[in-house]
């Protein structure tokens, strides 16, 4: 899931501090499970933003806010408060307020969060980051552990000279992606293909930017 | 002679560092060069070493050459891409030098532009075979050059990293992307150094042992609790300790001395690196004591 963080409410409330009325958009999916944009999140905000002054129009957790279409049609029956609302205030991720920016051709709209990164929940409001979508998985190669996500250089073919015990140089928290690799691999009696695989460079151009995908057939640009 | 004749010839080879400067004043660096002239076989030039920013190695690799040294290039992946690398690849090509040392590089949280963005576009095993396409006339694309490279490529290897067998299979990995030399992380027990070595000495390549000078009993239990792959022994912290404030400095250079002196004597590996760091004047009198002189 999309992790998101709430961004400093001072901050926040010094972005929007020309405005005067909002309407709320949170959403069902990782904004609730990260505990930034769901029921209970709506109400904090509509608080805060009340206790300085301002107007809350209205507010709905979208059910997947990244989705354009059906947060727009969500959206219709809020129409008159929609109206009465000089600013979108969005608690998702980018990707949500960015549908947003979308469906509200002439208002603002302002995101309350910080998109942080793609991340696996651990326990309840804890998120490791595992996969950095990089186009071209590797995961097979490399014992289903993703280096180039849980490696902070991103390394290929094994560790640096900066783990020490089995933990990263760049923080000791951090524990090193191709220890755990090597463990793996020889639990699972693959070492022979652990010592034998150079993995090439990486092809970044499978992430050159904005990327799109048009998985249906029929509706290929 | 140059570097890759005396790594050929079986002599005991000798290389030290030059860290290039924060700033345009080379006065002290170049003071440092001149000491250094005909007592070593070539002179590593670091790549803003520890991620902190500096002169850059290729242009210090340049100056080096102008005052009579053989200079060998650091290369990290920390702030250049691919394009990057192999473009200044072929630059120092150009500007004469005839060594590079490929590694992956500090990342840049250990430095001062904590900001930075971090590039590791390629590593260091991918660098070594970049090195030896340049070496073949065509770059990482497959696309041929007008005109080879000619460089003798090394890489780094930790003989005391924790865990080892991880770090091994990336020296093994080193050897087969084309490393033709290596120098290690500093090391301080010499019996676990010759360990390293019986594995080692299967592979066609030249090892130089690492050697980082102790200044205090301080200094060594630093090393150990926070610098990756260096291991300092307790009977040789002991030593410092029962030396004294005063003497700390001298015994350290004793013991530097000493082990260079064993692993010559014993041939044990082929050569040692000296990284002074920050006492590149005490350089000949290592040497000296060695037997090196």
């Amino acid at each position: 899931m999309i992790i998101s963080k709430k961004k400093d409410l001072k901050g926040l409330m010094e972005n929007i501090k020309g405005y005067r009325s909002f309407f709320l958009i949170g959403c069902s999916e990782c904004a609730a499970l990260c505990g930034t944009g769901g029921e209970p999140e709506i109400g904090e905000m509509k608080g805060a933003l009340e206790a300085e002054g301002k107007i809350v129009t209205g507010g709905i957790v979208a059910k997947t806010g990244c989705q354009v279409l059906g947060t727009k049609t969500e959206l219709k029956q809020f129409k008159e408060q929609l109206n009465k609302a000089e600013c979108i205030l969005v608690m998702s991720c980018g990707a949500g307020t960015q549908a947003a920016t979308e469906i509200f051709e002439d208002k603002p709209v302002y995101p309350t969060n910080d998109s942080l990164f793609l991340g696996n929940m651990t326990r309840f409001r804890m998120f490791d980051e595992r996969c950095s979508l990089c186009g071209e998985c590797i995961l097979d190669r490399t014992g289903g552990i993703c280096p180039i996500t849980t490696c902070p250089k991103g390394l290929l073919n094994g560790p640096c000279g900066g783990c020490k015990d089995g933990h990263c140089e760049v923080s000791p928290d951090i524990e090193c992606a191709w220890v755990r690799i090597y463990e793996r691999m020889k639990r699972l009696d693959k070492l022979q293909e652990f010592c034998e695989t150079i993995l090439e460079a990486k092809d970044w151009s499978k992430t050159q930017k904005p990327r799109n995908l048009y998985a249906r057939e029929e509706k290929k640009r | 002679m140059s570097f890759r004749e005396a790594l050929n010839s079986g002599k005991f080879v000798v290389t030290a560092e030059v860290g290039p400067p924060k700033g345009t004043d080379i006065k002290d660096m170049v003071h440092h060069m001149e000491l250094l002239k005909g007592k070593v076989d070539a002179v590593n030039v670091t790549d803003n070493q520890s991620a902190v920013m500096r002169i850059c190695s290729l242009a210090v690799c340049k100056i080096a050459i102008e005052y009579g040294l053989e200079p060998i290039l650091q290369m990290t992946c920390r702030d250049r891409n691919r394009i990057a690398l192999q473009s200044d690849l072929l630059g120092a090509s150009v500007l004469g030098i005839k060594n590079v040392l490929c590694m992956t590089g500090d990342h840049v949280s250990a430095g001062d532009h904590k900001g930075a963005k971090p590039v590791y576009d390629v590593e260091s095993v991918q660098l070594l075979k970049i090195v030896d396409g340049l070496n073949n006339g065509r770059d990482m694309s497959g696309n041929e050059l007008n005109g080879a490279a000619d460089f003798l490529q090394g890489a780094v290897v930790t003989p005391e990293a924790n865990p080892i067998e991880p770090q091994l299979i990336k020296f093994e990995k080193k050897v087969r992307a084309g490393a033709r030399f290596f120098q290690t992380q500093a090391i301080y027990d010499i019996n676990k150094f010759k360990e390293f070595m019986k594995y080692a000495r299967r592979f066609p390549v030249k090892i130089l042992a690492g050697f980082v000078v102790l200044k205090s009993a301080a200094m060594a239990n630093f090393l150990n609790n926070n610098v990756p792959g260096i291991r300092v022994p307790q009977e040789l912290i002991d030593e410092l300790k029962a030396a004294g404030k005063e003497k700390a400095l001298d015994t350290g250079i004793n013991i530097t001395a000493r082990h260079i002196r064993q692993l010559k004597e014993e041939r044990v590996c082929d050569g040692v690196h000296i990284m002074a760091i920050g006492m590149e004047d005490k350089v000949p009198l290592i040497m000296e004591r060695a037997g090196l002189l």
